[in-house]
């Protein structure tokens, strides 16, 4: 007998904020005031990241800019954002739930799953034990660490989760399976997990309004309209979803790097070089997996706000700098326009694993691109990544690697994933 | 009591367990218009201290009492591990 749980943090980034700012003096808590997290507007960063209830109230949405953000809430209070923090936060958030269970997965920054089983196996009165862990866990993490969390408790990952979002905040909901159709299935079907805009939009064509109607659709219809991944959102409208809490990070499918820049670049030089400051992330992150990948794509987005992509499918899987980079520059001078780019992005997919792969007989001189790459990351891997970088970026206004939430950060920044 | 969170000079000792225990501080207040220059203050009993990790910030909080001005004063300070800072917290 087991329950999972689902901690999720309220307003996350607002409210470390918030209590940091408490604990070093400030008189105002940015929680009961209209405040936002918002990136540099400076460098053209400046959206909103995270809202407090009271700016909520003016209707300013997670993603939006910070100009529009002023406009409906004149005297909103801004802040800009501090990933060591969080970082800190989450840390010590997943400390107090080890304390509880050794089986804890890090789902994001904000979020956490927990599998809670006592210590003995069938105890009477079980639920009760699992909602008393819970009201420790959340008055602790109240107490000690200063912000509120929701916390969901289900029988499995996706009915925690689904519980935790339930009323906010600073609350503890319980969804099992005989609570579905009475608390979730009157939901509209965008609260499901899983289903996007575009799949609500669809749903919606077909009268499928709420989780219930998903739920008490024929699979096979579903299947028809949305293809396989129907078949997962009608298993998750059920209840029903089998994936394990485990410390495993979710396989990595893709990797990719982008950046909104902080100027628009018109010229295919400078473009050339943000591709190769991205390439240089991506190669790093991609050789620490120790894979390699066969797609190639290039995101650009216009000063317009026009976003295209493109894709090149390679015969032989690669992970060096400078084959990506070479790659990411032949899509680039195919597919753009000569407009002005206010964002670039690389991704990297179909990957493989670096153990077995298909040798060319064409292929440039690869060894030493390997070795020279494996060389590279060592020095940066030991001694920071401003160690050393290509020529072409000294007395440059950009940076000789771009993208990524923290620079020079051992540990990769937990970012949410659209898989359980 | 005001919160006033300034950073102070400060002298103190650690204990074995890498307790610190503040002794005595350089400080000038705010509201203290006169050309002083910083004045030190001898604690004269730590009353109270805890430790908080407030988003899991360490920090030691300490409720002293100094006379200050041939007055009896109760204020609190803070220690920030992160940083090493010693702060005049609130008096």
């Amino acid at each position: 007998m087991f329950s999972i749980l689902h901690v999720d943090v309220n307003s996350a980034y607002l409210s470390w904020e918030a209590v940091y700012r408490l604990q070093h003096g400030a008189r105002v808590d940015l929680r009961e005031i209209p405040a936002v997290v918002g990136g540099d507007e400076a460098s053209r960063h400046g959206i909103v990241l995270a809202k407090s209830i009271p700016a909520k109230k003016f209707d300013i949405q997670t993603g939006e800019t910070l100009f529009s953000a002023r406009q409906k809430c004149p005297g909103l209070v801004v802040v800009s954002p501090n990933y060591k923090l969080y970082m800190q936060c989450s840390d010590a958030m997943n400390d107090i739930l080890r304390e509880y269970s050794p089986v804890i997965q890090r789902y994001s920054i904000d979020e956490s799953f927990m599998h809670y089983q006592p210590a003995i196996l069938q105890p009477k009165n079980f639920r009760e034990k699992v909602m008393e862990v819970a009201q420790q866990l959340r008055r602790r993490i109240r107490e000690e660490l200063g912000f509120t969390v929701n916390i969901g408790i289900g029988p499995n990952k996706l009915l925690a989760k689904m519980a935790s979002e339930f009323r906010k905040p600073d609350q503890i909901h319980t969804l099992y399976r005989h609570e579905i159709a009475e608390k979730m299935w009157p939901l509209p079907v965008s609260e499901l997990f899983f289903v996007g805009r575009a799949t609500t939009k669809k749903l919606f064509r077909y009268n499928v309004l709420t989780i219930g109607d998903l739920a008490k659709t024929n699979p096979d219809l579903i299947h028809r309209w949305l293809k396989k991944p129907g078949l997962l959102i009608w298993q998750y409208a059920n209840g029903l979803d089998d994936s394990q809490v485990t410390e495993q990070p979710v396989p990595i499918k893709s990797i990719g790097n982008s950046n909104t820049l902080a100027f628009d670049v018109a010229d295919r030089k400078t473009a050339h070089q943000i591709l190769l400051a991205l390439s240089e992330t991506v190669g790093k992150r991609i050789r620490h997996i120790e894979r390699s990948g066969r797609v190639v794509s290039v995101t650009l987005r216009s000063a317009e706000l026009v976003t295209y992509r493109k894709q090149s499918c390679l015969e032989i899987p690669i992970d060096s700098t400078t084959l990506i980079w070479k790659e990411a520059c032949r899509i680039f001078d195919e597919t753009w326009k000569r407009e002005a780019l206010r964002h670039m992005g690389i991704h990297l997919s179909g990957l493989c694993s670096n153990d077995y792969y298909q040798l060319s007989l064409l292929q440039e001189n690869e060894e030493r691109f390997k070795k020279l790459d494996q060389t590279i990351d060592k020095l940066r891997q030991r001694f920071g990544d401003a160690t050393l970088f290509r020529g072409c970026f000294s007395h440059s206004p950009i940076q000789p690697l771009m993208g990524g939430v923290i620079q020079e950060e051992e540990t990769e920044y937990p970012m949410m994933s659209s898989y359980l | 009591m005001k919160v006033w969170m300034q950073p102070i000079e400060m002298i103190a000792f650690f204990d074995v367990t890498g307790k610190p225990r503040p002794l005595r501080y350089r400080w000038k207040s705010p509201l203290d218009h006169s050309d002083h220059e910083l004045r030190v203050i001898k604690i004269d009993r730590v009353i109270e201290c805890r430790e908080e990790k407030l988003v899991g910030n360490r920090m030691m909080v300490y409720r002293c009492q100094s006379v200050i001005d041939d007055l009896e004063k109760v204020y609190e300070l803070k220690y920030e591990f992160n940083t090493c800072k010693w702060y005049l917290y609130k008096m």
